[in-house]
């Protein structure tokens, strides 16, 4: 009951903070915060996939679908904000179904290849479809978000939006990791032809929880396209796509809150290096750190602590039992 | 009335007939025994039934519905629920998350109980859940995570899983390996108070005694064909299978 009480006084305590934000941080914090919570939306809707054991390198892809369909219905036919925003992320939904269909039933690194090789693809036509995307001019231009007809212009209201649109997508996804869904999910993990052996149907969850993610990553893309209000190619590339994947490693794979975690430490820490070749290499190094120090992720840094507290007040004082 | 027969079951791989035109049939309510010595063709035999293998060649007929080539969760839905050799379990979940994932045939898996209910599993599961566990003697143990818990209260858990998909066949690949004469007794036991309460079984075992104690009817294989079929003393002194088991004595000219 005390840890639960502690949990909640933790939420409590995180959720003013998130409110109050734009009241002492300025446009800047506003600005790097409403980036790390699209993070956020992004590596936690790649959690079911990855709970399922299907290793997806891909994901920004889906958030690319969401971005440029968001963007374009926006802009060249003048769609409200929330039917954009919806639109970008059912198409993502989709794309990820007609994906997911074929190529589910790989296993391990051959799925990955598949994902590899589909954000390419997506960078591609982004970027050879001028006419509509404007290629590697990038597209600009794009409107502001606007909820219920009222333009969101200052950063703040962005920042508010993007905090809306964050912790929906958390409610969401908990609900069903925490549902019979999330069980079914682990269980493809752990031993699929277990699961299978007692009726699951585990293409079609696999596929769910695929699509799930593809819808969120839509999500995450339509509230960036109008955010930043430019959008290239490049930036959705393969490196986005396993920074995704390294927020769910260096969070830790173990608990809902690790993705979460894994999003807001590397993105506010790598915030010096966004965009350049540090970046790259700011990433590998807390994914080697991880795997090598850390291999649950940083929700078990506190357990790792507490050991080695144990240890040391365990080494200090030992009485020889020679003696 | 048989609830499962194969015709002329047949699995290549390559060149090799691992299952080579089998006939086998279960009778609603017997224990049916399936031995027969490494390699013989017992867990490919197995797969085929639950379809995590396709047969090259034949049909197999459950409950009067042509199911060859039908998928394992298909398979499963229409009662035929296999466990594993070894220890196949869902580790890192607790004991009674195991048999919850038994339930899903029977579980509520629609979107208002998953998005809006007030909590995971509805009571009557979870009750469901612990009856299974209750019955096979593990509910002590049933918020212990699996890994945890001693080899063979894991094997026992694996047929309680199976148990909560409610099967009209329980396929038990073999259940009692690894397992000291004590507790293999507790779960032949078991598995005849299962038998009781309605549920036919086939047991792949090569654990010799447990098998004799147990079924009724034993079908015996070798090199992948049926050698010998009949009750317990028929197979056991057919000279076939004893020259199976123990091989030929060298002629001394």
């Amino acid at each position: 009951m005390h840890r639960r009480l502690g949990v909640l006084l933790g939420l409590v305590v995180l959720a003013v903070l998130a409110l109050l934000l734009p009241q002492f941080g300025g446009d800047y914090y506003v600005h790097i915060f409403a980036l790390v919570f699209t993070n956020v939306i992004l590596a936690a809707s790649l959690r079911p996939s990855l709970t399922c054991g299907q290793l997806n390198i891909g994901h920004s892809a889906f958030m690319s679908i969401g971005a440029y369909t968001s963007a374009l219905l926006a802009k060249n036919l003048a769609v409200p904000f929330e039917i954009s925003l919806l639109g970008g992320a059912l198409l993502a939904t989709a794309v990820g179904w007609a994906i997911g269909y074929p190529s589910l039933r790989l296993r391990g690194v051959y799925f990955a290849m598949v994902t590899v090789a589909f954000v390419e693809v997506i960078r591609l036509i982004a970027q050879l479809w001028v006419p509509l995307t404007r290629g590697m001019s990038g597209l600009s231009g794009i409107p502001k978000p606007s909820v219920l007809g009222m333009t969101l212009s200052t950063r703040t209201g962005q920042y508010y939006l993007a905090l809306v649109l964050m912790l929906a997508t958390l409610l969401v996804l908990w609900k069903l990791e925490h549902s019979r869904l999330g069980l079914i999910w682990r269980s493809i993990g752990m031993a699929d032809h277990l699961a299978q052996s007692l009726g699951v149907n585990i293409a079609r969850h696999k596929l769910l929880a695929f699509m799930l993610g593809c819808f969120f990553a839509g999500i995450a893309g339509g509230f960036y396209a109008h955010f930043i209000r430019f959008l290239f190619p490049p930036e959705f590339g393969f490196l986005m796509a396993t920074n995704i994947l390294v927020y769910n490693y260096v969070g830790g794979r173990g608990h809902f809150v690790g993705p979460i975690v894994g999003a807001v430490f590397l993105s506010l820490l790598s915030e010096p290096f966004r965009g350049s070749p540090y970046e790259t290499i700011f990433f590998s190094i807390a994914m080697l750190l991880t795997i090598l120090f850390l291999p649950g992720g940083l929700i078990t840094l506190p357990r790792k602590l507490a050991e080695l507290r144990w240890w040391r007040t365990a080494s200090a004082p030992t009485p020889s039992p020679a003696a | 009335m048989s609830l499962l027969e194969a015709r002329n079951l047949t699995r290549l791989f390559g060149g090799l007939a691992a299952v080579n035109h089998v006939d086998l049939s279960v009778d609603e309510g017997e224990i049916v025994g399936l031995i027969g010595p490494n390699g013989a063709g017992k867990t490919t035999c197995f797969n085929l039934l639950s379809g995590f293998l396709r047969p090259t060649l034949g049909s197999i007929v459950l409950a009067g519905e042509d199911i060859t080539g039908l998928r394992p969760h298909q398979i499963a839905s229409r009662g035929l629920i296999r466990t594993f050799q070894l220890t196949t379990l869902f580790q890192e979940m607790t004991a009674l998350e195991n048999v919850l994932l038994g339930l899903h045939l029977h579980s509520d898996k629609g979107p208002r109980r998953v998005l809006f209910g007030r909590s995971a599993f509805p009571a009557d599961e979870i009750a469901r859940g612990r009856e299974v566990l209750e019955f096979t003697g593990l509910v002590s143990h049933a918020d212990q995570l699996t890994r945890n818990l001693p080899h063979g209260h894991q094997r026992v858990l694996g047929i309680a899983m199976a148990l909560a998909a409610r099967p009209r066949l329980l396929m038990l690949d073999e259940p009692v390996t690894g397992m000291n004469l004590d507790e293999s007794g507790r779960v032949m036991e078991l598995v005849k108070t299962i038998r009781g309460r309605g549920t036919t079984i086939l047991l792949v075992e090569h654990n010799m005694r447990a098998v004799m104690g147990t079924c009724e009817r034993i079908v015996v294989l070798n090199f992948g064909q049926k050698l010998a079929e009949g009750t317990p003393a028929e197979v056991s002194t057919s000279p076939d299978v004893i020259q199976a088991y123990l091989g030929t004595g060298v002629n001394h000219a």
